[in-house]
């Protein structure tokens, strides 16, 4: 099992956590949406697997390139 | 008594230069997934057209008799080749090849290389895999000497005047890594190549213990900007050079030659009217919006990796060569970061210097804004992309997807020239977005109603009726607003109005701010 780190491609906040801790995912599917901009933002599943950890809450900010998730391939 | 006997020397020489370095030397630049010199300029050019200048130089031993018992072939290979029929000139350094202390000429060839493609006007791809000096040069020289940059002019002149391409192969260290990125397109392959100013032993120095990946990996190095693109083989880099130089003329005495085109100019993808999402906060493939107008399999993106909430391409539109900016609400809703800003300036001076007409389909929330924002940098970084935006002499189509706010909204054309602009009816523009703006203007209002939420309500639905586009049309302060559908016709019309006003000659702007 290979480890796949989802990390956030810019600066925001967690507005919604959409997936939870042993959730099967497919390629694109929404792990979680953030809020930048006043835009909601998806954050898709790089790969289909399954959610090995999610390392924010809602609510929080996260910073460019801060690691959001693991998925396990 | 015929030269025969000079000619059978010179092609033995030849014979052993193209074998490169010693054979465990060769089997162990293989194992690391590596390809050879004279295999990386193959596999970039069109078959048999490499002309190869310098092609005996490298370090000879003779004996007594004046008879040669050992030649070191150098470790510099350049010369003239041709990419898609078209001429070029490529070198690069023979990583199988002992230093280059050895090499008498190395230096030297790889000047030439540089002044060749300036003076000569020709596209130059460098393929770079090598290491700076070390310490112990100053013991092999017996001194010491100032810094100089060797040929750093050149490389600059350069820059202004045809296509660079460079390519980080494997470790570039020392002053190789100025040839990388002063370039007009650069690359590096994940996992086989890395990149930096000083290696891990001597970071170590500074108490950082890191591997070279961590250091400067490709995608590390992509990320920030320091190259433009990442690619996963030798050969993906190759195929991507040749595309990137497939848009662009040889020189700027030149204009970017027209591809053949059997896509329709009256295409209509009918996807498109319904393409942005009504709802404000929501996002789209801004990759699959834009392409759907550009001639079939001709977007050509460049720089994915950094300033993302931009999209950066060379497309073709009836055939004509034209660069493209796309905003991406995935990345900051579209808004412009500092790296943003950094990324729209470069890639439009690239377009005006190589004569490119620039297309820009906007979506543009505004600057980022916030303490870190503050702290990157990015009014400097704003205002110097909108002096190259304002600076560009060629010809410029805007289309508003759908917003554009603020100063980094205005930033989209240079608005002392005409605007050939049009705008989809998702258009919603003005000098900030409304939302969260509205309690902070009508407070008093709001408090002073029986029913706050209902007055909420009321405004925000006036409001929302003027920020119509149609109002602004009305005041023609847009000057057309499209189907979706027919912007491919629309774009078509504007490359083949703007092949003709393209203008031969170097670039001439002033500093940036």
């Amino acid at each position: 099992m290979a480890q796949q780190v989802v990390r956030s491609e810019l600066a925001a906040n967690v507005w919604k956590v959409e997936v939870a801790v042993g959730d099967k995912v497919e390629v694109d599917d929404t792990l979680m949406i953030f809020e930048s901009m006043k835009m909601e933002i998806p954050v898709a599943a790089p790969c289909a697997g399954v959610v090995a950890a999610i390392d924010v809450e809602e609510g929080q900010s996260v910073a460019e390139g801060q690691i959001v998730a693991i998925l396990e391939r | 008594m015929s030269w025969q006997p000079e000619i059978d020397e010179i092609e033995r020489r030849r014979a052993i230069a193209r074998q490169m370095g010693e054979p465990e030397r060769v089997a162990r630049h293989h194992a690391d997934g590596k390809l050879t010199i004279r295999e990386r300029i193959d596999g970039l050019i069109d078959p048999d057209s490499f002309h190869e200048i310098g092609s005996i130089s490298g370090s000879v031993e003779y004996d007594e008799a004046g008879e040669r018992v050992r030649y070191t072939p150098s470790q510099f290979i350049f010369g003239r080749a041709r990419i898609d029929g078209r001429p070029v000139v490529v070198g690069g350094n023979d990583f199988t090849i002992g230093p280059r202390g050895q090499d008498p000429g190395g230096s030297e060839k790889s000047a030439y290389l540089e002044r060749m493609a300036g003076q000569l006007g020709l596209p130059l791809v460098r393929l770079i895999d090598g290491v700076g000096g070390n310490v112990r040069t100053i013991e092999r020289l017996g001194r010491t000497y100032i810094p100089n940059n060797p040929g750093f002019n050149t490389l600059l002149e350069n820059l202004n005047r045809a296509p660079v391409v460079a390519l980080g192969l494997g470790i570039v260290a020392g002053y190789n890594v100025v040839k990388l990125a002063t370039s007009h397109y650069s690359m590096m392959v994940r996992e086989r190549s890395f990149m930096f100013m000083a290696g891990p032993p001597v970071v170590a120095r500074l108490g950082q213990t890191v591997t070279k990946e961590e250091l400067g990996g490709a995608d590390l190095q992509a990320r920030a900007g320091n190259v433009d693109d990442v690619v996963d083989s030798e050969e993906e880099a190759f195929e991507r050079t040749r595309r990137f130089l497939s848009y662009l003329p040889a020189s700027v005495d030149e204009l970017p030659p027209r591809a053949a085109c059997d896509d329709p100019v009256t295409r209509r993808e009918d996807w498109l009217i319904s393409a942005i999402p009504r709802d404000r906060r929501k996002v789209y493939d801004a990759r699959k919006v834009a392409k759907a107008h550009f001639d079939k399999d001709s977007f050509f993106e460049i720089g994915r990796q950094f300033g993302g909430s931009l999209i950066t391409a060379f497309a073709r539109l009836d055939g004509w060569p034209v660069a493209v900016m796309v905003s991406n609400p995935h990345i900051y809703g579209g808004g412009w970061t500092a790296d943003t800003s950094e990324k729209a300036m470069r890639f439009v001076d690239l377009a005006n210097l190589f004569h490119l007409p620039l297309v820009n389909l906007v979506d543009v929330p505004g600057f980022v804004i916030g303490v870190e924002a503050e702290k990157a940098g990015t009014i400097r970084a704003g205002c110097r992309a909108m002096a190259a935006v304002s600076q560009a002499q060629g010809p410029a189509c805007t289309i508003i997807l759908r917003k554009c706010f603020g100063v980094a909204g205005g930033a989209h054309a240079d608005h002392a020239k005409l605007q050939y602009r049009y705008a989809w009816p998702s258009g919603d523009w003005g000098s900030m977005p409304m939302e969260g703006g509205i309690e902070a203007a009508y407070r008093a209002d709001i408090a002073a109603a029986a029913d706050p939420a209902a007055r909420l309500k009321e405004i925000e639905d006036n409001l929302n009726q003027l920020r119509s586009p149609l109002r602004t049309a009305e005041h023609f302060m847009i000057e057309e607003i499209i189907d979706p559908r027919a912007t491919r016709e629309v774009l078509c019309e504007f490359a083949n109005f703007a092949a003709k006003l393209r203008k031969t000659g170097p670039m001439s702007v002033g500093i940036r701010p």
